[in-house]
């Protein structure tokens, strides 16, 4: 780590047996602790490859003793999954653009451009943070099925997930602090040379904050990968669903009966792109948490 | 028209220096509002208007087809005289307690093991952070297979090895609880964890270095230097946790159902049953105020303690 504060044990105790014994324990625990962790990951990719008999028998071997490597193949071919991870992937994408749009643009103006009242829209927008949207989860609902003043209804269209998406106070909030930390310098230089809001916004703010932006990219790409309760309640046709969402109808078997294990073979592929962006993007995400960790 | 206004910003970035305060001009205004128009716009509809609607609903008797009509205090007697109301609240205090009892202490000593760590300190936080991306459907597909009652499920198997007895651990009212409190720490502790590893990065290796001289074994350190070091974000990821297990929903739907026997019946549980199945909007709303209140309170002592630590 790039600075690294040292731990309770100090380096000349470590060559002592006590010292060298306790460190060892650690590993031991934390090796314990990684494996238990990460063993549900091995048995759903292990009963992708049994038998659905196999796996009802269940019991201690996780591994089959012949492979069926095409339950992952079947899954491509009889669940259109194409379609589901396209849908999944149109739900996360343009959540993720609209939410960006909307985080920055609010949080800018809040920090450089000194709205009146500015604070009290803060706090309206911190109020979410406050109040979950699993609390008012019936009013959406009845404002999605019929969107005041425009009077229609979002069910079954990608804008009735993108546009309550687009509700991040904690992104605002983060943002806003970003940009407040930006040079003043830089913007009046902008200004004298007659740089407008818009181009000042677009030029100047935005690609300073990419590193931020990148952070809130990640954590929001996987926090809408796996959101289950809006997509469920707003997506009822089954070609439109998210991949967790259509999982979950497919377990219920009220439209379509799977067999189990292609069933298990299809939530690994669900759960591969979010765990391959989380490993691959690791030290931005971490960067981001250690941001953004209180958020909980 | 772009030059006016620039020669107009110019010179007040330069009368700013005179005057700095309540300057107050109209394009600058317009243009701060444009910026904030999305988001104005979009919380109003999908947050602060449904916030508002959840109060007038819960007074109302509500239909989908959009007549309704106030019924005064009848949604909440029906909500208080309902037995879920004490039922769902106190699985919800259950569901608390047993969620600090069990995993409260996790990230706090994890991350201790973790920060100590001369190696690989980004390996581990990175493997036990992996289960928080997973997502919900396929965290019951495994967990149902692994909690499976009888002698087939992987658990149960693992048990007989060393001589229990198969235990139906989602259909016994007297386990489904801390079944599911276990799913939710593997899920969710890998977060907390990260938040834990932050705060010790501020411990001064000096408070250390001291106690040493001073011939403190490492776990009296860790007792009397790094616990009080961890103190203010403990209370922080004790309220955190407390609040997110109140809002506990999508474990219990998806894989209990609330039951057995109502054993994980939660408050969103009902608001969801009350209103999706029920179409009782209007219960599920009086539902829905008191949720919020009960948030609203854990949220302001949140703030409170958040506040006097800065």
């Amino acid at each position: 780590m790039e600075s690294w504060n040292r731990g309770v044990i100090s380096p000349l105790e470590l060559r002592t047996a006590f010292g060298r014994y306790t460190y060892i324990l650690f590993i031991v625990l934390l090796l314990i602790l990684a494996v238990t962790v990460l063993f549900p990951f091995l048995f759903a990719f292990a009963a992708g490859l049994k038998t659905s008999t196999d796996i009802i028998k269940g019991g201690l071997q996780i591994f089959p003793q012949v492979p069926l490597w095409s339950n992952y193949s079947d899954v491509w071919t009889k669940y259109n999954f194409i379609r589901l991870f396209a849908n999944t992937v149109a739900v996360v994408i343009g959540g993720l653009i609209c939410q960006l749009a909307v985080t920055t643009l609010a949080a800018y103006s809040l920090a450089r451009l000194k709205p009146i009242g500015g604070r009290i829209i803060l706090g309206g927008f911190m109020i979410t943070l406050m109040i979950p949207a699993i609390a008012y989860i019936v009013p959406l609902y009845t404002t999605l099925v019929n969107v005041p003043i425009l009077n229609v209804s979002l069910l079954n269209n990608y804008w009735g997930l993108w546009l309550p998406y687009s509700i991040n106070a904690f992104g605002i909030l983060i943002m806003k602090t970003f940009f407040e930390s930006i040079p003043n310098d830089l913007y009046d230089a902008a200004k004298v040379d007659g740089a407008s809001s818009v181009r000042i916004f677009w030029s100047i703010t935005l690609p300073l904050s990419r590193s931020i932006l990148i952070v809130l990219t990640i954590v929001g790409f996987l926090a809408l990968w796996k959101d289950f309760l809006l997509p469920s309640l707003v997506m009822t046709k089954p070609d439109m669903q998210p991949i967790t969402v259509r999982l979950w109808y497919m377990l219920n078997g009220s439209t379509v009966v799977s067999p189990l294990n292609v069933q298990m073979a299809a939530s690994f592929l669900a759960l591969l792109p979010p765990l391959l962006i989380a490993i691959a993007l690791q030290r931005n995400l971490q960067r981001g948490l250690n941001v953004g960790g209180v958020k909980g | 028209m772009e030059v006016s206004m620039n020669s107009e910003s110019a010179s007040a970035s330069f009368k700013s220096r005179t005057r700095p305060r309540f300057r107050f001009r109209w394009s600058d205004q317009i243009s701060a509002y444009l910026f904030l128009a999305p988001a104005l716009i979009i919380f109003a509809v999908f947050a602060w208007f449904p916030i508002v609607k959840t109060v007038i609903f819960s007074f109302q008797n509500v239909s989908l087809n959009g007549t309704s009509t106030f019924v005064g205090f009848n949604n909440f007697e029906r909500m208080l005289i309902d037995p879920a109301f004490t039922v769902a609240w106190r699985n919800s205090i259950l569901f608390a307690t047993l969620s600090i009892a069990m995993g409260f202490l996790i990230p706090i000593i994890v991350s201790i093991m973790v920060n100590e760590m001369r190696l690989a300190q980004g390996f581990f936080r990175l493997v036990y952070f992996l289960p928080t991306v997973i997502p919900i459907t396929v965290t019951l597909l495994i967990w149902r297979l692994i909690y499976k009652p009888d002698n087939n499920g992987f658990l149960n198997a693992a048990l007989a090895l060393i001589g229990g007895h198969p235990q139906s651990w989602l259909q016994d009212p007297l386990l489904v609880r801390e079944s599911i409190i276990v799913l939710l720490t593997w899920a969710n502790f890998g977060s907390t964890l990260l938040i834990y590893l932050a705060a010790l990065q501020d411990v001064p290796s000096e408070h250390y270095e001291a106690a040493e001289i001073e011939g403190a074994n490492p776990f009296q350190r860790i007792v009397y230097i790094t616990f009080p070091s961890l103190y203010p974000t403990m209370i922080t990821t004790f309220i955190l946790q407390v609040i997110a297990v109140v809002q506990i929903f999508t474990e219990p739907f998806l894989l209990t159902k609330g039951g057995p026997g109502n054993a994980t019946l939660t408050p969103v549980l009902v608001i969801y049953n009350k209103a999706f199945l029920n179409n009782d909007f209007g219960l599920a709303s009086a539902w829905s105020l008191s949720l919020i209140i009960i948030l609203g309170l854990f949220s302001a002592v949140y703030l409170r303690i958040t506040r006097r630590a800065d």
